[in-house]
């Protein structure tokens, strides 16, 4: 009697603690999104969405081109690091040889723990310095290598999940390899490979780093692919360094902005493979 | 299964709309520039009056240290860079073209502390040299207490602050304690970035400002318009004349005046510890680097005609923003030197 009083109390006190444990996993990002709507909602205006910053120490403008600018790299980094991504991806789940898939997957991972600065620098390198100017084009060409590994790994495990016996079913029908790959695998996996990708743009939507030395910021309107563009993260890391109060309500209002922005694209993600993990069975 | 198309194809449509131009597509010039942070506020003012002028030319300035800007510019990543520490011969050399620097204002580094109620405290150059290896310790120290008869003074430790990235404010500053303390000259010498001796480090002109708001004790070096923004006091400080002289534009300028007389014609002079009896000793030019010789005739133009408005028109937004204004003489020379920059060795000012 008295052991199964013992064993009910631990039950239910590791029940508590497992929940608590829990709970501590979503209290940061409820705290942050809290605190970001104290401080931000009230810099939040029709300004903020539709003006140009002012100059240094003004009071009022805002971010337009800064939103602007990161959907526009954000468009530019999945434009350039989606598809070779996903080809990656196919590959490495469905090639027979094994030692390049290795390496591959090898350097992939290692690639996914390289500090974004570094990559910064080796977009700074590859595409400012022989174009001799910073560039949207350079801040997409550094966000795309950071999401990479993430759409290259997490494409190979959904295509994995593919069961061999839909492939065979292809197989035997007599349809060519490469159209069971396009008509049958990949269907199959969309679900999974969609959120991979998403997961891939929330994660590069608030990189500052990279942007520092290749994106370079642009107080004024987007001018074209070839040079200097806005972004938030830029301007929120510009804004709440400086020692003008209006500028910090601002970054408040960057911030939270920012983090909508990844929360849509989270939801999106979501919403589009709803429902699809059962077709992957 | 059609609303998920929807979806998709939404999101696709979004990607490269928002990639391939939307947003008021403009046909403007854009004119890239980068470097020293103690400018920013008067540079960000005229870059914002001078488009309202100039509608067809835009000019995007990223404040991101003057060591920055001479690399940037050195690399043609920019089309001019701006620095407070003037570039050495070395770096002159490395560049792939001859580099002009052209004065643009005059601003003053000032001593900051934090004290109970603030009091006005003075300084002498031996002081604050001797606070800066860390010899005086304690804000009732002797020799503080000389020069400031009266002042309360706390049984406290000081807190050093000094710059932790390169910058042109500490060039600005260790030049100053390198001319009058030849011990400082020795042991740490000048740069954008030195071997501290004593004392904490914070990013930027705004860092140190932080860290001295945030510190009791704490006593650093900015630009004079970040104390006054953060109300901190500002020390005055004994110049070379031997008066105690508060940072203000009048005592800037007038440290400005004493070298205006022998203005080298590159324009790299230091007038920190200038002579004149009302010249404030820690004062220094802060400048835009051009290269001569243009790469773009359009891109060139503009950017003369722009440093020949802000030497002139845009001198009257520098005291607002506690800059002083450039010398009437050091005008006229940039006048001379705004017209040796070509294009394929053709000057590219408009006759004036």
């Amino acid at each position: 009697m008295t052991t199964t009083r013992w064993r009910q109390r631990v039950s239910s006190l590791m029940a508590i603690l497992t929940a608590a444990a829990a709970g501590s996993v979503i209290l940061p990002l409820v705290l942050i999104f809290g605190f970001l709507l104290w401080q931000g909602a009230a810099a939040i205006n029709v300004d903020f969405f539709t003006h140009l910053p002012k100059p240094v120490g003004e009071v009022g403008g805002g971010m337009a081109n800064a939103i602007i600018g990161t959907l526009i790299l954000l468009g530019l980094a999945s434009l350039l690091g989606l598809p070779i991504g996903i080809l990656g991806g196919v590959y490495l789940a469905e090639s027979r040889d094994r030692r390049l898939p290795w390496i591959v997957r090898f350097l992939a991972d290692v690639l996914n723990g390289v500090p974004s600065i570094v990559i910064g620098i080796f977009a700074y390198t590859l595409v400012v310095l022989p174009m001799r100017r910073f560039s949207a084009v350079a801040g997409g060409v550094a966000l795309a290598v950071i999401m990479l590994p993430i759409v290259v790994r997490t494409t190979e495990e959904m295509v994995r999940l593919v069961p061999a016996s839909l492939r065979e079913a292809g197989l035997a029908l007599g349809v060519p390899e490469w159209k069971v790959v396009l008509r049958v695998v990949l269907p199959t996996a969309r679900a999974g490979i969609v959120t991979g990708a998403m997961v891939a743009v929330a994660r590069v939507a608030g990189e500052t780093a990279p942007l520092l030395f290749t994106a370079f910021g642009n107080r004024f309107w987007h001018q074209g692919l070839d040079q200097p563009i806005a972004a938030l993260p830029l301007q929120i890391f510009a804004y709440a360094i400086a020692p003008y109060d209006d500028w910090h309500r601002q970054a408040w209002a960057g911030a939270l902005v920012l983090i909508v922005l990844v929360l849509a694209v989270s939801l999106m993600a979501r919403l589009v493979t709803r429902g699809r993990v059962g077709a992957v069975r | 299964m059609t609303s998920r198309r929807l979806v998709v194809g939404l999101l696709t449509a979004l990607l490269l709309a928002s990639t391939f131009g939307v947003g008021p597509a403009t046909a403007q010039l854009l004119i890239n520039g980068a470097g020293a942070t103690f400018p920013y506020p008067i540079y960000s003012k005229w870059f914002d009056e001078y488009a309202k002028i100039s509608q067809r030319v835009n000019f995007n300035y990223q404040s991101i240290g003057s060591g920055g800007g001479i690399r940037q510019i050195t690399a043609r990543t920019v089309d001019f860079g701006a620095t407070d520490g003037p570039m050495t011969d070395e770096q002159l050399k490395s560049a792939p073209g001859e580099l002009f620097h052209i004065p643009t204002v005059v601003g003053a580094v000032v001593v900051t502390y934090n004290l109970p109620g603030n009091p006005k405290l003075r300084f002498t150059p031996e002081i604050l040299a001797d606070i800066f290896f860390g010899k005086i310790t304690k804000w009732n120290d002797a020799r503080i207490k000389d020069v400031n008869p009266g002042a309360n003074l706390p049984d406290q430790p000081i807190v050093v602050v000094h710059r932790s990235d390169g910058s042109g404010t500490t060039y600005i500053w260790v030049d100053y304690l390198a001319k009058v303390s030849p011990q400082w000259e020795q042991k740490v010498g000048r740069g954008t970035s030195v071997k501290w001796p004593a004392g904490l480090g914070g990013k930027g002109n705004e860092g140190v400002a932080g860290q001295v708001k945030n510190t009791p004790g704490a006593l650093g070096y900015v630009e004079l318009a970040y104390a006054i923004k953060n109300n901190l006091p500002a020390a005055s400080i004994r110049n070379q004349a031997g008066r105690f002289v508060e940072p203000t534009i009048t005592s800037t300028t007038s440290a400005a005046a004493a070298a205006a007389a022998e203005m080298p014609s590159d324009f790299r002079v230091s007038l920190t510890n200038a002579p004149g009896r009302d010249a404030y000793p820690i004062a220094s030019f802060t400048w835009l680097l051009v290269y001569r010789e243009q790469p773009d005739e359009v891109k060139g133009k503009a950017i003369v005609n722009f440093l020949w408005w802000a030497a002139h028109d845009g001198q009257k937004y520098a005291a607002d923003l506690l800059y002083a204004p450039l010398p009437a003489p050091v005008v006229k020379q940039i006048e001379a030197k705004l017209r040796q920059v070509a294009y394929q060795g053709r000057p590219l000012l408009a006759a004036q």
